[in-house]
Formats: C-alpha cells, sequence, structure tokens
C-alpha cells in the first residue's frame, strides 16, 4: 500500500522487527531461486532436433504439399504425405544426409515446402521485426511511464489520493487491515 | 423460396441504405422524425434478412438443388443438422450468416438504447448500417446465395466431411458473434468521436458488447481448436493457418482493451490508446474475414476462395480512412492528463499487459502476411508456419502470465515493492517449489519448466486473492466463510470474474504445455492379433470393423488398449467413404483422461493383405486446455452479470455529461 500517501500520522507500516523477519523469509527463497535457476540453466534444455530420428527430423522439416495447410511431412495423415515419408526413408537408406534430403525436396517443391522461412537474406526481416518493434516498443513505455511519473509527482497527485475507508477495530491485525483496506477500496473503487 | 429471398435481399439493401442516409441527415438536421424513421429501417432490415435466412435454410431443406448454393453445400442424404449448418458452410451463405448477427446486434442495441445515449444513437445507427449495407451489397450482386445453376443435377456435391462435426456446426457461429460482435463498441467510439461526446458514456455502454463478443469470440477459437482435434486427424489443435491467426488477432487486441478501458475508468487516461484498440479490433475482424473470404492466403479453408477480395479491401481501406481521420480530428479533444503515481503499481503493470498483447497480435499479423511480402519484394513464395510463431508467441504468452501473476496483487497509483514481495512470497515459494519438483522429477525442458512453474504462481495468487478477500470479509460482516465469499463475488462480479478467467487461462497454459513439451509419438503397420505401444499403453489390432451408414462407409479397426498388461478398453479408428464422392475423412478415435489422451489413427490399410497402419500420439494433459476453457467461459459469464453498483455509476457518469452538456 502507499504509505507515503497517508502522511505524517504512519510514516512507517511495517515494524523494523517485521521487516526483519520478511526478509528472513524471503532470502531463503531467493537463494532457492538462484539455485533452481541455476540448475535449470545447467541441465535444461528446449527439445531440439538432437531428440528425433533422421526420419522425423526430414519429416519435421518439409511441409506437406497436399493442400492440408501448415501440417508438416510427419504429422499430416494424407496419402501424399505417405510417398513423401516412404521417398524419405529410401533416399536416407541411401547414405544422404538429412538436411540433403530437405534440400531436394526443396529443389524440387519450392520454398513453400519449409515450414518456416530459413533466417538469412531478406527472410530476416521476417524473423527479427516482430522482437525488434516490441524492444522499441517497450523501451518507449518505460520512457513514456518514467515521463508521467515525474508528472504523477506534482501535488495535484498527492492530494487526489483520497481517504480510505475508516480502519476496523482492535482485533484485526496489521496485514489483515491492510488487505481489508485494499479490498474495501477496489470494491469501491471498481477494479 | 428462392426469388422470395432474392427480392427480400434486395429491399433490404434498399432499407439499410435508407437506415445511412435518414440517421446521418437526421443527426445533422437534429430531425427526430428521420432519425426515428432510421431506427425503424434498421428493425425492417432485420426482418428482412430474417425472411433470406429462412428462404435459404428452406432450400437447403428441402434439396433445391437447382441454386448452386445446395447443390454446392448439400447434398440429399446429408443429415437434417448439417443442412441447417450448410448455411454457413460456403461463401454467400455465410456472408449472409454474418449480416444476419450483425443486424440482430444492431437491433438489440436499437432497442435497449431507445431511451439511452440519443445524441450518440443516429450515429450508431449510420455505423452499423453503413457495414450491414456493404455486406448487402456483397450478397446481392457479388457473393448470391440464391444463383441458379442453367440445369438441375440429380444430386449435390455434398458437404465437405470435414466440416460434418457437431464442433464444426457450432464453431462457426461463435466465430461470428465474436467478430461481428467488435462492430458494435466501434460504432459508438465512431459516435463518440464524430460527435465530440468523448466521456465515458461509449465504453461503460459498449462494455458488456465487447465482454461479449471477446468471450464468444474466445470460444469459438477453442471451439476450432477441439474440432481440429477431434476431426483433422493429426493430433493437434492449433495450426498456425492462417485463418486461424485471423481470428486470434483481434481477440488479443480486445483482450488489451478490455484491460486498459480499467485504467481510463479509473484516471482518465489513455482515451486516444482505447478509441484505437477498439478501431483495430473492428478493423482486424474485417481483415480477418477479407483473409478467411478472399483466399488472400492460401489456406485449409480456401474452399471459400472467390472474387470478393478487392471490394474487401476497398472496404477495409474506406474504414481505415474514416476511423483514422475522424480519430485525428478530435486528437486535441483526447488530451488526457496522463499521470503515474509509480512504477510499481497496477497502472504500469496493465501498459505492459497491453504492449504485450498489442506486440502478439502484431506478430501474429506479421507472419501470417510476410508470405505475401516476401513474394512481393523477392517473387519467392514462401510458408510461414508453426516454428516462427511458436518462437514468437511463447515469450510473449509467459510474459503475459507472468504479469496474471503480479497485476491482481499489485496496488494502483503506488504499490510498495515491499508489501508486494510480502504478498507474493506464497505464491513465489510455489513457483520456486514446482521448478524444483520438476527438475527432481526428471523435467529436462526449460520452457515446460518455466511455464508451469509461472501458471502455479498464477493460480497461487489468484486464490490467495478470493481467500483473502473472504477472510477480510468475515471479519467485518461476522459471516460464514461461504457467506463472506459469496458476498464478496457477488459485490464485483467483474473483479472476481475476471481472476477466474486467469484461472482458466492458467489451465489452458498447463494443457498447452504438457501437450507440446511431452508428446510422444508411435507409427505401426499391423496384421490381425499384432501390437504396437506408445508410453505405458500396448494397442492389440483386434478386429476390423466396417458398417454402413446411408450418409457413407466406415472401413475401420478394433484395437485393444492395454496399460501394463491390464486392458482399459478399446479403441475405433477409420476412415469415412462418403456417398457423395469426397475424399475419405480420417476418423480417429480418442482414450481421454485428465493425465492424457491417447489419440488413434488409422492411417492406411490393405484390406486384401489385411494390413492395417496406425499412427498413436501421446497427448499429456491436453484436456485441461478444454477445461480451462469452460472455465474462461464461466468467469466471462459471472463478469458479464449485471451489477447494482456499475447501473448507479453509469446513471451518475451520464449525469455527469448531462450536468457538462448543460453547462
Amino acid at each position: 500500500m502507499r504509505p507515503e500517501a497517508r502522511g505524517a500520522s504512519r510514516p512507517l507500516r511495517i515494524a523494523p522487527a517485521r521487516a526483519v523477519l520478511v526478509s528472513l523469509a524471503l532470502a531463503p527463497a531467493v537463494v532457492t531461486a538462484l539455485a533452481t535457476g541455476g540448475a535449470l540453466l545447467v541441465t535444461a534444455r528446449p527439445l531440439q532436433a538432437a531428440d528425433l530420428t533422421p526420419q522425423q527430423q526430414v519429416e519435421s522439416g518439409l511441409l506437406c504439399y497436399c493442400g492440408c495447410a501448415g501440417l508438416t511431412v510427419r504429422t499430416c495423415t494424407c496419402g501424399t504425405a505417405d510417398s513423401v515419408r516412404r521417398e524419405i526413408a529410401e533416399r536416407l537408406g541411401s547414405g544422404e544426409t538429412p538436411q540433403q534430403v530437405i534440400e531436394a525436396f526443396i529443389a524440387r517443391h519450392g520454398e513453400q515446402m519449409r515450414p518456416a522461412p530459413p533466417k538469412s537474406g531478406f527472410n530476416l526481416v521476417g524473423w527479427v521485426t516482430p522482437f525488434a518493434l516490441l524492444l522499441l516498443a517497450g523501451g518507449s513505455l518505460v520512457a513514456l511511464v518514467r515521463h508521467w511519473q515525474t508528472r504523477g509527482l506534482l501535488p495535484v497527485a498527492v492530494g487526489a489520493t483520497g481517504r480510505g475507508p475508516a480502519a476496523p477495530d482492535a482485533p484485526l491485525t496489521d496485514k489483515e487491515r491492510d488487505i481489508l483496506k485494499r479490498v474495501e477500496r477496489e470494491l469501491k473503487e471498481r477494479v | 423460396m428462392a426469388d422470395f429471398g432474392t427480392l427480400c435481399l434486395f429491399i433490404a439493401l434498399a432499407t439499410s441504405g435508407w437506415a445511412v442516409i435518414a440517421s446521418f441527415n437526421g443527426w445533422r438536421a437534429r430531425s427526430g422524425e428521420l432519425i426515428l424513421s432510421a431506427e425503424r429501417a434498421v428493425y425492417a432490415t432485420w426482418g428482412l434478412v430474417f425472411l433470406v435466412v429462412v428462404s435459404l435454410e428452406y432450400c437447403l431443406f428441402t434439396d433445391q438443388l437447382d441454386l448452386e448454393y445446395v447443390a454446392s453445400y448439400s447434398n440429399r442424404a446429408l443429415p437434417m443438422p448439417y443442412k441447417f449448418s450448410a448455411l454457413w458452410a460456403g461463401q454467400a451463405g455465410s456472408i449472409l450468416f454474418w449480416l444476419f448477427i450483425l443486424l440482430t446486434y444492431a437491433t438489440i442495441v436499437v432497442l435497449l438504447n431507445r431511451r439511452r445515449n440519443r445524441p450518440l444513437m443516429p450515429l450508431v445507427v449510420t455505423t452499423l448500417s453503413v457495414v450491414s449495407t456493404f455486406f448487402l451489397v456483397l450478397v446481392n450482386f457479388m457473393a448470391r446465395p440464391f444463383l441458379r445453376l442453367a440445369f438441375t443435377p440429380v444430386d449435390g456435391n455434398g458437404m465437405n466431411p470435414q466440416l460434418q462435426n457437431p464442433f464444426m456446426a457450432i464453431h462457426p457461429p461463435c466465430l461470428y458473434t465474436g467478430y461481428v460482435g467488435l462492430t458494435v463498441p466501434f460504432a459508438f467510439a465512431m459516435a463518440a468521436l464524430a460527435t465530440g461526446q468523448l466521456g465515458e458514456t461509449w465504453f461503460r455502454t459498449t462494455r458488456r458488447f465487447t465482454i461479449l463478443s471477446w468471450f464468444v469470440l474466445g470460444t469459438g477459437i477453442l471451439l476450432g481448436g477441439w474440432w481440429a482435434y477431434v476431426e483433422l486427424g493429426w493430433g493437434g489443435y492449433w495450426a498456425w493457418d492462417p485463418v486461424e491467426n485471423a481470428s486470434l488477432i483481434p481477440w488479443l487486441t480486445a483482450t488489451a482493451f478490455l484491460h486498459s478501458v480499467m485504467i481510463e475508468e479509473r484516471k482518465k487516461m489513455l482515451r486516444v490508446w482505447n478509441l484505437s484498440l477498439v478501431i483495430m479490433s473492428f478493423l482486424l475482424s474485417i481483415l480477418g474475414t477479407f483473409i478467411t473470404r478472399s483466399g488472400v492466403i492460401s489456406s485449409v479453408h480456401s474452399f471459400t476462395k472467390s472474387e470478393i477480395g478487392p471490394v474487401f479491401a476497398g472496404f477495409l481501406g474506406f474504414s481505415v480512412l474514416v476511423s483514422v481521420g475522424l480519430l485525428l480530428y478530435r486528437l486535441p479533444d483526447l488530451k488526457s492528463d496522463n499521470r503515474l503515481d509509480s512504477f510499481v503499481s497496477r497502472e504500469s503493470t496493465f501498459l505492459f499487459n497491453n504492449l504485450l498483447l498489442v506486440g502478439a497480435a502484431f506478430a501474429v499479423l506479421w507472419g501470417t502476411l510476410f508470405p505475401i511480402l516476401s513474394e512481393a519484394v523477392r517473387g519467392v513464395k514462401i510458408t510461414v508456419g508453426a516454428p516462427f510463431f511458436n518462437q514468437v508467441a511463447v515469450p510473449i504468452a509467459l510474459g503475459l502470465v507472468t504479469l496474471a501473476g503480479i497485476c491482481p496483487v499489485i496496488a494502483w497509483r503506488r504499490a510498495s515493492p515491499r508489501k508486494l514481495l510480502e504478498k507474493i512470497q506464497i505464491s513465489f515459494w510455489a513457483l520456486i517449489g514446482t521448478a524444483a519438483a520438476l527438475l527432481v522429477a526428471g523435467v529436462r525442458d526449460l520452457y515446460a519448466i518455466v511455464a508451469f512453474s509461472l501458471a502455479v504462481f498464477v493460480i497461487t495468487t489468484t486464490a490467495l486473492e478470493f481467500y483473502w478477500g473472504t477472510r477480510a470479509r468475515q471479519k467485518v460482516t461476522g459471516q460464514s466463510a461461504g457467506g463472506a465469499f459469496l458476498s464478496l463475488v457477488d459485490r464485483n462480479k467483474r473483479r472476481y470474474g475476471g481472476f477466474v478467467v486467469h484461472l482458466g487461462f492458467m489451465l489452458i497454459v498447463i494443457g498447452v504445455t504438457g501437450s507440446m513439451a511431452f508428446k510422444q509419438e508411435a507409427t505401426a503397420t499391423l496384421q490381425r492379433g499384432e501390437s504396437f505401444s506408445l508410453g505405458r499403453f500396448t494397442m492389440r489390432f483386434e478386429e476390423v470393423e466396417n458398417r454402413d451408414t446411408p450418409n457413407y462407409e466406415f472401413l475401420g479397426a478394433r484395437l485393444a488398449i492395454l496399460d501394463g498388461g491390464r486392458q482399459v478398453g478399446t479403441l475405433e479408428p477409420g476412415q469415412n467413404f462418403y456417398k457423395a464422392g469426397q475424399d475419405p475423412s480420417t476418423e480417429v478415435d480418442i482414450r481421454s483422461t485428465l493425465r492424457e489422451d491417447l489419440y488413434l489413427i488409422l492411417t492406411g490399410f490393405d484390406p486384401q493383405a489385411g494390413v492395417y497402419t496406425f499412427k498413436a500420439y501421446l497427448n499429456p494433459l491436453i484436456n485441461w486446455i478444454w477445461i480451462g476453457g469452460a472455465v474462461l467461459i464461466l468467469g466471462s459469464w459471472f463478469a458479464m452479470l449485471p451489477d447494482l453498483r456499475d447501473r448507479k455509476r453509469e446513471a451518475e457518469a451520464r449525469l455527469r455529461e448531462m450536468e457538462l452538456h448543460a453547462a
């Protein structure tokens, strides 16, 4: 909650003892988080081509051209996919590498048979644009929020923070009072 | 009946055109007579188009095969429910159906606002009628449902067998209701911009329409996924097909609007942004229809290709010009005093939520349209498919999930970081615990671990919000836990409905992650008595199963499913051979549990040799997607329920605006 806004009567809402407790509780959480994160980075890996058999690699690298839009040879159930799968098996059997088999099919049926364009040349524009724009927009948003925040620090905004409902009496703990206040305020202000 | 339908369509074009002229001139001349006449013209148009729909249904049910539409999308043996749904199986019919939904919305809007929002209504009617007139031009002159053939065929082509599925019968109406619903907030936004009455009325009035169309569109998307899963026979539910993308994009911008409008309600900020989101959602829904109906990008739905593309593009361009022009014209009036108290506040999490949602919408749109750009620049046709979209969408989705976990507990205006940490402490532990447990259990997929842990984080945060809220109310009112809970959620349906929607979204995240990261597959060619296995299941080919129905012949196989040596059931995958002569359709069979789906496909067979080829998928947790969808629907309904508090607020807002005008 925003203790600052409630003026001098309650300058600090968390007693020092509580602050220590909170930090004590959070410290192991942070340590565990870092440890788990570290373990994750060391051991985890996204599912990669290495998990697939050469046959599956080729099948997932080619789209079926039967008209079942968007399905790879691996997933498509039509007759065309069947014959492509057979040809892949033959080519792999005769010693071609998965990459060679894929290229052979692309040469015959065109770039359209790739599930996604390769990350090179003009196609890079396709891959990079969404991320670049997202980063750019994100950066601008951060700058904008900072700008609005400096405006928000002007006295007008502080005056507008309003009064919370009167705090209920004794049996509530500090934490409960905070929660109650927030819930009540949000009920009032329509979140 | 066909001639009657044609006639009604023609008169409807006239009444709809009249509604445009009368309401616009009525607004300019302040003529109550003209305005009233325009509103009556809306009712009349609805009635006429209703008669057209009835006529087309009649022609379908009575097999009037001399009509091109009936002969193309139906046949004598087609079961009754599918004769009904043939209305939206083809282009002309679906545009007609779209038009009918639009007019239904328009009629409801006019009825509900007979005595309210009078200053806005004439231009709302104008906007809605311009859109309906456009669609009426299409069905009158370009995509004509009652076009006659020069001869009468013996039987029709029948419906595409893949569309003969109950989900496919509901999926398009849902999508259309969602798409078209976005026209209502757009119409109010246009009216607000044109009249300069840019207060709260326009979005308060349309909020419920927006939630309704948002959730119906979402339901439509989910049903489409379900349909693809049970019908298309490739073991998945989402292929990033251009038509699927086209439905997702406006849904994403509408989601952004539903969040950012809360900032406008509270702080009167982001007015231009919210108007832009409403305009964007409408334009994207028209673009979606354009992509679906014009065949501009070839896709699985290409059976609806036609020549209406340029007309659609023209209408889209016109809408962009008018709406953006109006927005720019009103820009000086829309200046709001944007200020934020703190970076750590709910306002700013909403802003970043909007960034991600609109970013996702852009990325999906970009990927969908990039093949056209590539062809124009390089002259090479390429495909942008799942690998691209997954790479872009997964990080954005994870970002959104994280925000959904923090947003509900962060305070408006200014949150103290310490309090925030205190509040997410338990959820944070839940997150770490989940990640650690998954690691110990041997899960090594980075995305899966992150996604599952974040989902647990959000679920814990949300559940605690319910718990703390209930506890706090219990202390105040002295009610029982149940009573306190009910009064809590009842007092703020929108907030808690929204939380339930978040919970549904998390279940979907869990289902999608499980079925993407841990999917297994196996293929085998078997003779009777032989078996193959996948995961802990063994499938034994027991018997050939053939059945004959009036519509199709089913050729399939029965397999016993063994789980660790014990038989747990049988599955009967097969293929339907339709008598109307289309390609056979794959009929998968699924053993569905909360833990996983065993998905069995008969991919090919040689009855003479007795050799059958099967493909099996093990899709873990996939059912949570559909369960999450149901939760999402429940939450949306709850959020839409009328709220006394809301009515009061609306009345107050209207009073304020009236005072403003008086002054």
